[in-house]
């Protein structure tokens, strides 16, 4: 039995096509990630999923229950984390994690138990009675986390869990995500971070504007655009390196400026390398260090999404 | 375990839900001194709104000051909680839990009803201490009490379908309703006494019940038979909570 079946879901908003005929499945005990940029239809598509929102067209089923029709049943398996750490700030750690647990109907004696080992894991016992309103953002998130597992969920989904968080706090959610995976918990990531997704991921769907555009796994995908390689090459002193110089070396498609180093694409990693020499030489600019790199995760979503990188930043998709 | 029994397991389930719901916006919102005071001292202000510089005595106005109380706590809060929910997104906790549309207006209902039916106590305490009002029918006040609070709470719930994330919204709609129902409802003027048009339109108004029962309670004198009373607010509970379902799950589509 699949965790996740997406038949043909379609969701339409008066004119807009939100949705159009979206498939998929996920396996029970995978580590599914849903990639996109904004707008492109990953919010449609959990708010569908987590039965808050009807499909226009066809149907979604959470281990053989299909949400629309058998809905609570089907979100009795689902722990949610929301992209907003949605906590009650006047309510404390302890009465937020009690009070998830009343609405997912976890008896009382299990729903203290498993509140206190959530609490100790994810390192908030010593503020389990503090009003959530003085927590830091990352201690709001990994109790948003640890309310989505109270009812020891069969499949959590998990939207930009890690978004702008401490490293504390990314580190023990990542922690926490990939036990969690171990212990046979499906888990449905939606994110914006591709490193994350290509590191925590069995396999990712990339979606854009409604429309699936590629699923499979990160290495996978990846082997499907090897021409498009790389030259990562740092240059000393870097001020007198010009982004538009290096674009004239032939068999260049792109140069992108990250920190100190630039990002040079190809198809011919050895002759650029040969032509940056030659560049240092002619320039007086020495090249401390160079690599050369296969195509990346985001490599690939940029080459399916269409998006700009030049004015989109190059980590931060949205 | 038979399908009656599983039906039962899950009634009881969403009951649970629903006081859950209804206990956390207790706490949040309803504990504060600030709502207590303000929805004590309503009444207060109410009464002396209606009582100064009129003729009658101030025990015939108890009846009809404890429906206004009923009808402006009940309906207050979830207006303004629910768009702060939306705007906190915890609102969307309750849209994605193992329960229904029906259990989190009930929850919320819950609460608005609790907070009013305290606060009615005091126009009611405050009644019986100081104006000789003297309690006729203590089943009708119960009724009138239980009815007409759970229904306005729901009204409110109703209301606060509409998908702000501005009390003000919602406060000003509220108001327009909740305002013109003073007039027509027989509260400062016996329904009698209002013109035949006016009297028509407080058979749509669930204060005329509720004020009607209420007023059976203290002067066993009334314009409807108790039952009718009773059986109109449940009606109008029932067609709340059936509309506010549908809203929301329309507005959260």
């Amino acid at each position: 039995m699949y965790a996740i079946e997406a038949l043909s879901l379609s969701k339409r908003f008066g004119n807009i096509q939100a949705l159009s005929q979206v498939d998929f499945t996920v396996n029970e005990g995978e580590t599914f990630g849903f990639l996109g940029p904004n707008g492109a239809g990953k919010t449609t598509t959990i708010r569908i999923l987590t039965g808050i929102s009807a499909p226009t067209q066809g149907s979604a089923r959470i281990f053989g229950r299909d949400i629309v029709r058998d809905t609570i049943a089907a979100r009795r398996q689902m722990g949610i984390v929301h992209e907003t750490s949605n906590i009650y700030t006047d309510l404390s750690a302890w009465q937020n994690l009690m009070f998830t647990a009343e609405l997912y109907n976890v008896g009382k004696k299990e729903r203290e138990k498993r509140g206190a080992e959530l609490l100790e894991l994810f390192g908030l016992t010593e503020r389990r009675d503090d009003k959530t309103n003085g927590f830091s953002k990352g201690m709001k998130r990994r109790l948003t986390l640890a309310m989505g597992l109270i009812n020891h969920p069969r499949l959590l989904f998990l939207d930009e869990p890690t978004s702008g968080l401490d490293v504390q706090s990314n580190l023990i959610i990542r922690d926490v995500i990939s036990e969690l995976n171990k212990t046979g918990v499906t888990v449905f990531l939606t994110t914006h971070n591709i490193e994350e997704a290509n590191l925590a991921c069995d396999r990712v769907a990339i979606i854009n504007r409604g429309h699936i555009a590629a699923i499979d796994s990160p290495e996978r995908l990846k082997n499907t655009i090897q021409s498009v390689q790389s030259i990562e090459v740092a240059f000393d002193p870097v001020s007198l390196v010009r982004v538009e110089d290096l674009e004239q070396i032939p068999s260049v498609s792109e140069v992108r400026k990250q920190g100190d180093k630039f990002r040079l694409i190809t198809e011919d990693p050895p002759g650029v390398l040969e032509e940056i020499m030659e560049y240092s030489r002619n320039h007086n600019v020495r090249v401390i260090s160079v690599t050369t790199l296969g195509p990346s995760l985001e490599d690939v979503f940029i080459r399916l999404t269409g998006l700009d990188i030049r004015t989109k930043g190059v980590k931060a998709i949205d | 375990m038979t399908e009656l029994g599983e039906h039962c397991d899950q009634v009881c389930t969403e009951l649970h839900a629903a006081w859950a719901i209804a206990k956390k916006d207790i706490i949040i919102y309803y504990l504060k001194p600030n709502i207590i005071v303000s929805g004590m001292l309503f009444p207060i202000f109410m009464f002396l709104a209606f009582a100064i510089g009129r003729p009658e005595v101030p025990a015939v106005m108890i009846p009809g000051l404890i429906a206004i109380t009923i009808l402006f706590s009940a309906s207050s809060i979830e207006p303004v909680s629910i768009p702060i929910e939306r705007r906190m997104k915890t609102f969307d906790r309750l849209l994605s839990a193992p329960i229904s549309l029906h259990t989190v207006v009930l929850g919320e209902s819950m609460s608005g009803f609790l907070y009013s039916l305290g606060i009615a106590f005091v126009p009611l305490i405050a009644g019986l201490i100081l104006f000789p009002t003297p309690i006729v029918g203590f089943a009708a006040l119960i009724a009138g009490l239980v009815l007409t609070s759970f229904c306005f709470a729901t009204m409110g719930t109703l209301f606060a379908a509409y998908p702000t994330e501005s009390p003000g919204d919602i406060m000003s709609m509220l108001n327009l309703v909740r305002l013109p129902l003073i007039f027509v409802s027989g509260v400062l003027i016996p329904l009698e006494q209002i013109p035949q048009i006016g009297q028509y339109i407080a058979y749509f108004s669930p204060l005329t019940y509720g004020n009607d029962l209420i007023q059976a309670a203290f002067a066993g004198d009334t314009h409807f038979n108790p039952a009718i009373d009773v059986v109109m607010l449940l009606l109008f509970i029932l067609i709340f909570q059936f509309v506010a379902n549908r809203l929301y799950k329309k507005y959260n589509d």
